[in-house]
C-alpha cells in the first residue's frame, strides 16, 4: 500500500499554490459568517423594537443565536452555500482530466487505487477546512450572544459532526458530478443547476402535494443532518419534532450513500482506460 | 536479460483493431525504436505498458514481473504530451513527479532544468510555456532520479532543430551509460541516429523488429550508371536472379540478395557488356526506404 502520507502531501502540493482553491476558501470565509451575520441582524431588527410586539417575539422564538442552539442555527444558515467548496472539489478532479495529470499520476507510479485514494482525501480535507471554518462562525455567533452564563455551550456540539457529514455527502457528489463529466465549465453548471433544482423540487414537493419523498434526493439526504433552528418549532411543532427525530436514520442514510458514491467511484476508475 | 517483454497484447477501440497480438522483447541497455504510420498503435502500446490503458488480452513483463506501480516509479516516462498541472511552476510540478514516484530529490529537481534549459524559467507557471519548453519539462520530468528505463513517446515534439540535436545527444549519452531507452518516433531519421533496436508496426500489427542493422541488411544496393542508362538497364537484367532495379533519375538502384553485391564483379560484368560504368558504389539502405517498403505492402 503507498504511504497515506506520501498520497497526503502529493495532494498538498496540487492544492497549495492553486489560486482557485484560496480564493474559494477565502469566499467561504466571508460567506458563511457573512449568511449568519444577516440572519442574525435580521433576528435583532424584529426582537429588539421598542413596542411590545418584539418582546413577545423574542419570547416566542427565543435565541436561536445562543448557546447551544446556536451550533445548529449557524450550520442550518451555513449549509444554504454548501455549492461553494462544491466548486473547488469539482475544479480539482476535472483539471485532472484536462491536464491529463490523472495519466501522469498512474504513470509516475500511483495505482488507480491511490489517484481516488487521493481525491478522496481532497474531499475529506476540504470538508474538515470548511467545517472548521463554520465550527468557528458556530462559536463566535454563540458567544457574542449568549447572556445566560449557565447555558449548556457544547450540549449541541455534536452538530460539528452532524455538519462535517453533511458536507462531505454534499461534496462527495459533486465530485461525482467532476468525476463522470470531466469537463470543468460543464460539471459546475449541471452541479450548480441540479443543486437549486433539488431544493425547490423538495419544496414544491413538500408544500404542495404533501410528499416526503424529497427527503431522499441525493442532497437532500444530508441536508436533513441539520434541521431548520429551534423557533421553526413555533410555527409547526408536529413537523420540527419529526425533524428532529429524522436526524439519526439520515446519518444512516448518508453514510450509505456516501458509501455507494465511493464505491462507485473507484470501481469505475479501477475500469476504464484514462 | 529483457526489459520489457510483450506476450500477444491485442486492443480494440470498438471495431478499431487497434493491436493485433504484438509480442516482442526490448533488451537490456538499447535504444529500442518504435515505428509506425500515424495511427498504427504506437501510443496505445506505450499506453498498455505505463497502464493507462488496460490490453484487451496478452500480457507485459517488465524485468520478468508483471507491470506493477512499484515498477512504473522507476521508468522515467513521457507518453504523448507533456501532462502537469497549468498552474503550477516546472519545480512544483517536478516536486509532484519526486512526491508520486521517489525518482530524485528537491537538489535532482534543478539538476534536470538545467539538463533540458529550463533552469532560467524553473520558477514561471507552465501555463506561460511554449510548446517546446512544455516538451523540455516533460524530458526533465523522466529524466528525474536518473532512472535506468526511459519510455519516450515522440520526444523531439514541438522542439526545435537544436532542441532535436539535443535530444538525440542526450539519448546518446544515456545509452552509453547502460540506460534502456524505449521511444515512438515517426522521425525516421532521428531513430536511425540514436537507436540500435526497432519494431515497425502497421495497424496494430508486428512487420518486423530486431536490431537495425539486421532490420536493414536484407539484401545488398548498389548505385550504378553509364552514358547509356538504357542499354544499362537491359544489360543488369540478365546479372543474375533475384536481381530488382529500379531507375532513379539518371541512376540505377540495383537491389540482390544479401551478401551477393561485390562491385568488382559488377564492373567486370558491365564492361564485358560493352557497358563503361561512369558511377558505381554500394548503398546502405535507410530505415526510411525499409520502412516505406515495409509499410506501404
Amino acid at each position: 500500500m503507498y504511504s497515506m502520507t506520501q498520497i497526503v502531501r502529493t495532494e498538498w502540493l496540487k492544492i497549495k499554490k492553486y489560486p482557485a482553491f484560496w480564493w474559494v476558501m477565502g469566499i467561504t470565509a466571508l460567506t458563511y459568517p457573512g449568511i449568519n451575520y444577516m440572519f442574525l441582524n435580521v433576528y435583532y431588527d424584529i426582537t429588539q423594537k421598542r413596542s411590545g410586539s418584539g418582546q413577545i417575539i423574542q419570547a416566542l422564538l427565543g435565541n436561536p443565536f445562543s448557546f447551544p442552539e446556536a451550533w445548529k442555527t449557524v450550520g442550518y444558515f451555513s449549509s444554504i452555500f454548501i455549492f461553494i467548496p462544491s466548486i473547488v472539489i469539482i475544479m480539482l478532479i476535472t483539471n485532472e482530466y484536462t491536464y491529463k495529470t490523472n495519466r501522469q499520476n498512474i504513470i509516475d507510479g500511483w495505482s488507480r487505487t491511490n489517484f481516488m485514494v487521493a481525491k478522496l482525501i481532497d474531499v475529506l480535507l476540504l470538508s474538515l477546512i470548511v467545517t472548521g471554518i463554520y465550527a468557528v462562525v458556530a462559536f463566535v455567533v454563540g458567544s457574542i450572544n449568549t447572556t445566560n452564563l449557565a447555558a449548556p455551550r457544547w450540549s449541541m456540539a455534536f452538530y460539528i459532526g452532524l455538519f462535517f457529514l453533511q458536507l462531505f455527502s454534499q461534496l462527495s457528489l459533486a465530485f461525482v458530478v467532476g468525476f463522470l463529466i470531466r469537463k470543468s465549465f460543464l460539471a459546475l453548471a449541471v452541479f450548480v443547476f441540479y443543486f437549486f433544482v433539488e431544493k425547490i423540487s423538495v419544496l414544491i414537493l413538500s408544500n404542495k402535494y404533501h410528499n416526503e419523498i424529497g427527503e431522499f434526493f441525493p442532497l437532500e439526504i444530508s441536508h436533513r443532518l441539520v434541521p431548520r433552528p429551534a423557533f421553526f418549532g413555533k410555527f409547526d411543532e408536529k413537523a420540527y419534532q419529526a425533524s428532529l427525530e429524522a436526524v439519526q436514520y439520515h446519518v444512516g442514510y448518508a453514510t450509505i450513500v456516501l458509501i455507494i458514491t465511493w464505491a462507485f467511484c473507484f470501481w469505475i476508475n479501477n475500469r476504464r482506460d484514462l | 536479460m529483457s526489459v520489457l517483454t510483450l506476450q500477444n497484447i491485442s486492443k480494440s477501440y470498438g471495431k478499431i483493431q487497434a493491436l493485433n497480438n504484438l509480442s516482442f522483447e526490448i533488451p537490456q541497455g538499447c535504444v529500442f525504436g518504435v515505428l509506425g504510420p500515424n495511427g498504427s498503435g504506437k501510443t496505445t502500446l506505450l499506453s498498455i505498458i505505463l497502464d493507462v490503458l488496460k490490453a484487451d488480452s496478452g500480457s507485459f513483463l517488465w524485468f520478468g514481473q508483471p507491470g506493477s506501480p512499484e515498477q512504473r516509479k522507476k521508468i522515467g516516462s513521457l507518453l504523448e504530451t507533456p501532462n502537469f498541472y497549468h498552474y503550477l511552476s516546472a519545480v512544483n510540478n517536478l516536486k509532484i513527479t519526486n512526491s508520486i514516484s521517489g525518482r530524485g530529490d528537491y537538489q535532482g529537481i534543478d539538476a534536470v532544468l538545467q539538463k533540458v534549459n529550463l533552469f532560467e524559467r524553473k520558477d514561471s507557471r507552465f501555463s506561460s510555456y511554449s510548446l517546446g519548453m512544455k516538451q523540455r519539462l516533460a524530458i526533465a520530468a523522466a529524466l528525474l532520479g536518473d532512472p535506468k528505463v526511459l519510455v519516450l513517446d515522440e520526444p523531439t515534439n514541438g522542439l526545435d532543430p537544436v532542441g532535436i540535436a539535443e535530444i538525440r545527444e542526450l539519448i546518446i549519452e544515456l545509452s552509453k551509460k547502460g540506460h534502456t531507452i524505449i521511444m515512438a518516433s515517426h522521425l525516421l531519421d532521428e531513430v536511425e541516429k540514436v537507436c540500435t533496436h526497432v519494431a515497425i508496426i502497421k495497424k496494430g500489427s508486428l512487420l518486423t523488429t530486431g536490431a537495425v542493422e539486421d532490420v536493414l541488411a536484407d539484401e545488398d544496393t548498389i548505385e550504378i550508371s553509364a552514358a547509356d542508362i538504357t542499354a544499362l538497364a537491359a544489360a543488369m537484367k540478365d546479372y543474375g536472379n533475384n536481381i530488382k532495379i529500379l531507375p532513379d533519375g539518371n541512376f540505377l538502384q540495383v537491389s540482390m540478395p544479401k551478401g551477393t553485391a561485390r562491385l568488382e564483379d559488377v564492373n567486370n560484368y558491365c564492361f564485358s557488356k560493352g557497358i563503361v560504368l561512369n558511377h558505381l558504389v554500394f548503398k546502405k539502405k535507410r530505415l526510411e526506404a525499409k520502412f516505406f517498403e515495409l509499410t506501404n505492402n
